[in-house]
């Protein structure tokens, strides 16, 4: 007996509320999965794109920061060599006004004839020669005869070596020089000098540490004083 | 009794609905994921331009530090080139007397290695 109009109607209706009904349940299924991948895609581009760049601006910053202290370096560099160039000047211009004070030393004739003696002097044990030009200004020459004799003397007692001395009357020493002597072989191939220029030159070159200290106090970041 | 093909077509007109609603829901879910890469990227824009703000202040800041040191270094050399001259000029003399001393102080002597024979 088939089943009545009214009836297969309303299996009918079933099926279809039924076939609706799963087709719901898919598509909402299909939209939750949708937003949940969207969530993860999403943070996931995100996260990457940060990261990246996190680290460039990381590197860009360090390198600010490197230059930044190098440049400060390089300022206390400049400021340290800007100082230590002025007292380098410093120290020349004193030398320069003490070599103007040299000419005032030829004034006392006794006191200078001493020095020129030992100036001979030190000359010859300085050289240690058999035979001995000496050279001097023109308006020194006079002292210089006067003392020569002594000046050998006292060179063959302590050496005890025989020495023979010539005063140069054909060559002067500059009126620029203010005193003191130069002393050569006769082929002029070793030459001292020993005018008052070349010892305040000499004298200043060895006594520098002492000269910075006497003008400037004692450096306190020195650690060897030796 | 025509309500049998009726009826078989109301079936298939719910079987073509319901693919559909199905057909709707997975192209929905193509274009959210397509959403999820143009949110990404604007996300992704902003915070570039606010950490690049964020290194644009930095590098100001930073210059503007090296303007003020450069100007503290120079007053200190200054100040310092000025007392190095100050006690130059206080102590100068004393050199000057001491150097003059000992150059006209002169003693004449044999080398320490010199040997008489």
């Amino acid at each position: 007996m088939a089943l009545s109009d009214t009836e297969v109607q309303k299996q009918i209706h079933h099926m279809m509320a039924f076939i609706e009904q799963e087709a719901k349940e898919k598509a909402d299924e299909i939209d939750a999965k949708a937003e949940e991948e969207f969530n993860i895609e999403k943070s996931r581009l995100v996260q990457q794109e940060k990261l990246k760049i996190l680290g460039f601006y990381e590197k860009k910053e360090k390198q600010i920061e490197l230059q930044r202290k190098i440049q400060h370096s390089n300022m206390l560099n400049q400021s340290r060599l800007a100082i230590l160039k002025e007292r380098e000047n410093l120290i020349k211009a004193i030398m320069e006004d003490t070599r103007v004070k040299l000419g005032a030393a030829t004034k006392d004739q006794e006191k200078y004839k001493g020095l020129l003696q030992g100036l001979i002097t030190q000359g010859l044990f300085q050289l240690l020669e058999k035979t001995v030009i000496v050279r001097c200004r023109q308006a020194d020459l006079k002292l210089i005869k006067e003392v020569i004799g002594d000046a050998v003397k006292d060179y063959k007692n302590a050496s005890k070596r025989d020495i023979v001395v010539n005063v140069d009357i054909k060559e002067f020493l500059g009126s620029e020089i203010s005193g003191g002597v130069e002393l050569l072989t006769p082929s002029g191939n070793i030459k001292i000098s020993n005018t008052l220029e070349s010892r305040l030159e000499s004298l200043y070159r060895q006594m520098l540490p002492e000269i910075r200290t006497t003008l400037f106090g004692a450096n306190e970041g020195r650690r060897f004083t030796d | 009794m025509a309500s049998k093909s009726e009826g078989i077509q109301q079936l298939l007109q719910a079987e073509k609905k319901a693919s559909e609603l199905v057909n709707d829901a997975k192209k929905r879910k193509t274009r959210r994921l397509k959403q999820a890469k143009e949110e990404a990227q604007s996300e992704i824009e902003k915070f570039k331009v606010q950490r690049e703000q964020e290194f644009q202040a930095k590098v100001k800041e930073s210059s503007g530090s090296k303007d003020d040191f450069a100007i503290k270094i120079k007053d200190q050399t200054h100040q310092k080139i000025n007392d190095q001259n100050r006690l130059a000029a206080a102590n100068k003399n004393k050199v000057i007397d001491r150097v003059l001393s000992l150059l006209y102080d002169i003693k004449p002597e044999l080398h320490e290695n010199y040997r008489i024979n």
